[in-house]
């Protein structure tokens, strides 16, 4: 069937629109009695807009597009893991360690050759945090470190 | 000449050292933006606002910071359409068709000299122009009560797909998933919590600079990833520059034709930059005709389209500062820097803080002068940061991402929630769901919300107010004629500018 990515896409949407409505009408009446706009008139609004777009995809969807798979797809899902660790590591680990291991291995992954990304990574890591910490005087997170 | 004295009013405030050192570290920072391929407008200048942010600049300045910004980026997207035959960013795409065969003549110094002359023109005339219009329009917009505000939100949505756009389906679509997210945190008139799930975090809405930042910069990142283009691409060489004066002056009337179709082009709802360098490019082919030799490397088929490009860039401006509704990417990042500075963009800025509105206008002016001193004699610089390759440059762009968010709240809250709008950025991408209306739809949710309320309760909850008044139908009609034609006109105008780019150069 072509066009699967948008019917996929109008149905998850659908299901938005319509949670997004359901949940507009438990709102409990504001303070003061109901007046011609309340808290829900707007979402209502919205989502029967998008229900209206999310069924025209589902009717009418687009050809499809080219989908990374295999080896691409799972380089999208380590970038991103990447991010996330970059994201949690940043407060215990401290800004300079975090930034080098995250440009480091985003580099590496993009093609470039392992002691080049992290080097990259390191440098710009202490660039940055030199910027930061005494030029503009924001203070991002030390950690291991320690202060300095 | 009431305009005359705001404006000697805006160099004063633009010509202190403070702003003219960030417009030039602007004008400076947008060309590198506009330059290099993975780095658009757009993405750039959201990246700049949380820092402008957290360093506590005043208002004036972080506004000619990003306005230099903007300038300068709409210089900068030439230089790797030229060298590299990629557009730096999408307005640039029509000089690739001049612009690289040129280089591959060995006249590539030429063509970024002359492209750069004319980025000038063309930001000087839509900067006059500008100057011109705006006053009027914020005037004329007084006149605008809720319910004409409200059809305005609606065409500002509808039209933004442009003309262009491929599936306005998608762009609402695009638009009302941006509105709902505004919609989440504590409703603003009546204090009821709204989807916020209890979360406190949450209790305050969603920061649509975490939301912009996230779905720009990681969206982009992960675009590198897939198509794998780390290495970046092959460059001609520069060579020696052989201009002559002689052929500078000859490009006069394009660069004067270009620059004003381009700013007609940047007010139009709908139109844009990239319709803006089109036209013009294929304005000047017709009235020169046989005479000259287009696609070969012709040196007017540079000047035009960047005169109108950067035309455009100015006239964007123009609906972006009297209205408070921008026509692009770039204009509606500007606009969540000014909301974020807490102040209410439209007509009522002109009167209420018209040294940052005039402060503005003169720094496009002063920016512009700036711009073209950088892109002369310093355009090597630029040309060796060109080479290198994006593998380094987007994860530095994204750590540069985390650190302006992190610095904002201190939270790693923010950044997750930033990757999850990254990740559903590239989603949505793939699925050719436009990111612009949700980002306009972020902004403008609020506002359109408040406008609704404000028409119902001033006709005592009668919804025909919305549609009474006959600027009020006119605007009405207006956003269905924008949702309408790209149906009719959309296929046409897109085989042509495909038609005119022929192999067509990659975009990015």
């Amino acid at each position: 069937m072509t066009g699967l990515g948008d019917r996929i896409l109008g149905l998850c949407l659908l299901v938005v629109a319509v949670a997004y409505g359901w949940v507009a009408q438990q709102w409990p009446e504001p303070f003061g009695g109901s007046e011609g706009v309340g808290p829900e008139t707007f979402p209502t609004m919205l989502a029967v807009v998008l229900a209206v777009g999310s069924l025209y995809l589902m009717v009418k969807p687009d050809a499809d597009t080219q989908w990374p798979v295999g080896k691409t797809a799972l380089e999208l899902v380590v970038s991103i893991i990447v991010l996330v660790i970059y994201a949690l590591l940043l407060e215990p680990l401290g800004f300079v360690i975090s930034t080098t291991l995250a440009v480091g291995a985003l580099s590496w992954r993009m093609g470039a050759p392992a002691k080049s990304a992290f080097a990259v990574g390191l440098v710009s890591a202490i660039v940055v945090f030199g910027l930061f910490n005494y030029g503009l005087s924001l203070s991002l997170p030390t950690g291991l470190l320690g202060d300095f | 000449m009431e305009t005359l004295g705001f404006l000697m009013d805006g160099f004063a405030v633009a010509l202190t050292p403070y702003n003219l050192m960030f417009a030039l570290f602007g004008a400076f920072v947008g060309t590198l933006i506009g330059c290099l391929p993975g780095l658009g407008p757009a993405n750039g200048v959201a990246i700049l606002i949380p820092l402008a942010f957290t360093l506590g600049l005043p208002p004036e300045t972080a506004m000619i910071l990003l306005t230099s910004v903007y300038a300068g980026a709409m210089y900068g997207g030439r230089i790797s359409s030229i060298l590299l035959n990629i557009p730096g960013d999408e307005p640039a795409m029509m000089t690739c068709l001049d612009g690289y065969p040129m280089a591959q003549k060995g006249r590539a110094a030429d063509a970024l000299a002359i492209s750069a002359i004319a980025s000038f023109a063309g930001s000087l005339i839509g900067t006059i122009g500008l100057i011109m219009l705006a006053p009027v329009l914020a005037r004329f917009a007084l006149t605008f009560g809720p319910a004409e505000y409200f059809a305005l939100f609606l065409l500002a949505f509808a039209t933004l797909g442009g003309i262009t756009g491929k599936n306005p389906m998608k762009t609402v679509i695009a638009a009302a998933l941006g509105i709902m997210i505004s919609t989440v945190g504590i409703d603003i008139s009546t204090g009821t919590q709204r989807y916020t799930g209890g979360v406190l975090e949450l209790y305050e809405g969603i920061d649509f600079i975490l939301a912009i930042v996230g779905l720009f910069a990681i969206s982009e990142l992960l675009f590198f990833v897939e198509a794998r283009m780390g290495k970046g691409r092959s460059k001609v060489k520069m060579g020696k520059m052989t201009l002559t004066f002689k052929e500078v002056v000859s490009t006069v009337p394009t660069q004067l034709r270009g620059g004003l179709l381009g700013f007609i082009a940047g007010v139009l709802p709908g139109a844009g930059a990239s319709l803006g360098s089109f036209i013009s490019y294929t304005l000047e082919k017709s009235v020169l005709g046989k005479k000259g030799r287009f696609g070969e490397g012709d040196i007017r088929g540079v000047v035009a389209p960047e005169a109108g490009n950067n035309g455009a860039a100015s006239g964007a401006l123009v609906p972006m500062l009297t209205l408070g509704v921008p026509g692009s990417g770039t204009t509606a990042v500007l606009l969540a820097m000014l909301i974020s500075l807490n102040i209410t963009p439209g007509p009522l800025m002109f009167t209420q803080n018209a040294d940052i509105v005039w402060g503005v206008i003169a720094a496009l002016l002063i920016g512009n002068v700036l711009l073209l001193i950088l892109n002369i004699p310093m355009i090597g610089v630029f040309v060796r940061l060109l080479s290198v390759p994006p593998m380094y440059l987007l994860p530095i762009v994204t750590m540069v991402a985390f650190v302006g968010i992190y610095s904002i709240s201190h939270s790693t809250f923010d950044l997750y929630f930033m990757i999850l709008f990254g990740v559903g950025g590239y989603l949505l991408r793939k699925l050719e769901i436009p990111l612009v209306p949700i980002i306009l739809g972020l902004l403008l949710g609020p506002e359109m919300e408040k406008n609704l309320g404000h028409a119902l309760i001033l006709s005592d909850g009668d919804w025909t107010t919305l549609w009474s008044s006959p600027l009020s139908i006119g605007l009405w009609l207006v956003a269905g004629l924008g949702l309408v034609l790209p149906t009719l006109v959309g296929p046409i105008l897109r085989r042509r500018m495909r038609n005119a780019i022929k192999e067509g150069p990659v975009s990015d």
